[in-house]
């Protein structure tokens, strides 16, 4: 198996099982056909606006096709994205993105401030981050060491998010727009693009933000195992940086 | 069974709103009582309501907003609760006995309500094969070599027929603008036949 087939399924081992999205230009019956090969069945297609871009929800993926699926998704012919486990995960992310049409392709000021902001505070309660870019902004992941459950990284979620957007005073907090995974409210609903993505849009590789700017291809690939392989933060230090933020939930529950 | 099939053979794709469905006139219809799970003051709520049922776009220039999410709520309720059209539901039956491929075609955000829109075609007995979104149905049709499409949307009337995609249109819709090549119908009998007159 290619190694960084390896790496993506040990990220997302606590995933949901047996679903994901696959996102390609490819269309029709026959590649449907193919698509759906060892007993995959079809949720549900779309046909985005974006350059005929189809994306396909799929369920019934045994461990085998997912690994096909991946070991195609590592050689670039499509994006697998996976849908967060129901009830208990062992990475979160925050999705960071532009929130104005007029602008919606490119990385803004106010994502650039707001990314870097959500990393120093991330650093400060010794969670280390995973930046990678994602087209019209960023994708903060963070890997524990057990699964929590989803209500609880959705508690530590919202006030981290709340605090990296009161950050960017210069600028209006609409125009930036965080989503939060797993998100409690919904449930196998919403799905990430996989580390190893290509750009929907340009077809460029999705790279790994560092302290200077974009890494390269291959340096992002050596940071993605990095993070798998050494980052993963104990639970006590998941329930201390929790702790920490026990303020600022509270100012958001009586709100 | 193979999802495999030449141009020219036996599929189709089929809308759901306001060509299913009266999706339109339930929006317009429904009494809609404000309540504190929308989360938009009650002001507010009542003037996007307004916005809402006569099918005005988002005004900023936000991809996500309070008008959006509101209006994304409303019409959650509407796909519930629209009525079937009972020709409609005759016809798509007509049509897996034909043994036709039959791909119901939505604007629907199907991420978000693809179980509710399973439900109710199952609650009408409505079969189909597979269901897809797409904002642009002829692309759709042209990438999947999909010949015949049934739909409301004038966009599909009026660019099918220059792409080699044969509508049919339920003419109830208000504020189409002919000409077009494409066919208005009174009742789906007439799209049966005109599908079983060109063989």
């Amino acid at each position: 198996m290619d190694p960084r087939v390896g790496l993506i399924r040990d990220f997302s081992r606590t995933f949901a099982e047996g679903t994901a999205k696959v996102e390609t230009k490819d269309c029709g019956f026959p590649f449907l056909d193919r698509l759906l090969r060892g007993g995959v069945e079809l949720e549900y297609g779309e046909l985005t606006p974006l350059r005929l871009l189809h994306r396909y929800k799929l369920v019934h993926v045994s461990e085998a096709r997912m690994i096909e699926l991946l070991a195609a998704h590592v050689d670039k012919e499509w994006n697998v994205c996976r849908y967060f486990g129901p009830t208990a995960n062992d990475v979160f992310c925050f999705n960071v993105d532009n929130n104005r049409k007029a602008t919606s392709a490119a990385v803004v000021a106010e994502v650039e401030v707001t990314v870097r902001a959500l990393e120093g505070y991330l650093r400060e309660v010794e969670c280390e981050p995973l930046v990678v870019a994602s087209g019209r902004g960023y994708h903060v992941w963070c890997r524990l060491g057990a699964p929590v459950e989803n209500a609880r990284l959705y508690e530590f979620l919202l006030p981290m998010a709340a605090r990296a957007l009161a950050t960017v005073t210069a600028f209006d907090h609409t125009h930036i727009k965080i989503n939060l995974y797993p998100d409690v409210r919904l449930r196998n609903v919403v799905s990430l693009r996989l580390f190893g993505s290509l750009h929907a849009k340009t077809g460029v590789f999705s790279r790994v933000l560092g302290p200077d700017g974009l890494l390269d291809e291959a340096a992002s690939w050596d940071r993605f195992a990095d993070f798998v392989e050494k980052r993963a933060i104990s639970t006590a230090t998941f329930d201390a940086a929790y702790g920490s933020l026990a303020s600022l939930r509270l100012l958001i529950e009586r709100r | 069974m193979s999802a495999t099939r030449a141009r020219d053979a036996k599929v189709i794709a089929v809308d759901i709103d306001d060509t299913l469905n009266d999706f339109t006139a339930t929006l317009r219809r429904t009494p809609f009582p404000y309540h504190a799970r929308y989360r938009v003051p009650e002001a507010r709520f009542h003037e996007y309501l307004v916005g809402i049922r006569d099918g005005a776009p988002e005004p900023s220039d936000l991809l996500s907003s309070e008008y959006l999410s509101l209006r994304f709520k409303i019409h959650e309720q509407c796909y519930r609760h629209a009525v079937a059209r009972g020709d409609g539901i005759e016809f798509m039956q007509w049509l897996k006995s034909d043994d036709w491929r039959i791909v119901v075609c939505t604007r629907r955000d199907l991420r978000r309500v693809g179980d509710c829109t399973k439900e109710w075609l199952s609650a009408h007995r409505i079969p189909f094969d597979y269901l897809f979104s797409a904002t642009n149905k002829i692309a759709f049709c042209r990438a999947w070599d999909i010949a015949l499409l049934v739909d409301d949307e004038a966009n599909s009337i009026e660019f099918g027929p220059k792409y080699g995609v044969r509508v049919f249109y339920p003419t109830l819709r208000q504020g189409i603008a002919p000409p077009s090549d494409a066919r208005g119908f009174d009742a789906f009998d007439e799209v049966k036949r005109w599908i079983q007159e060109s063989g």
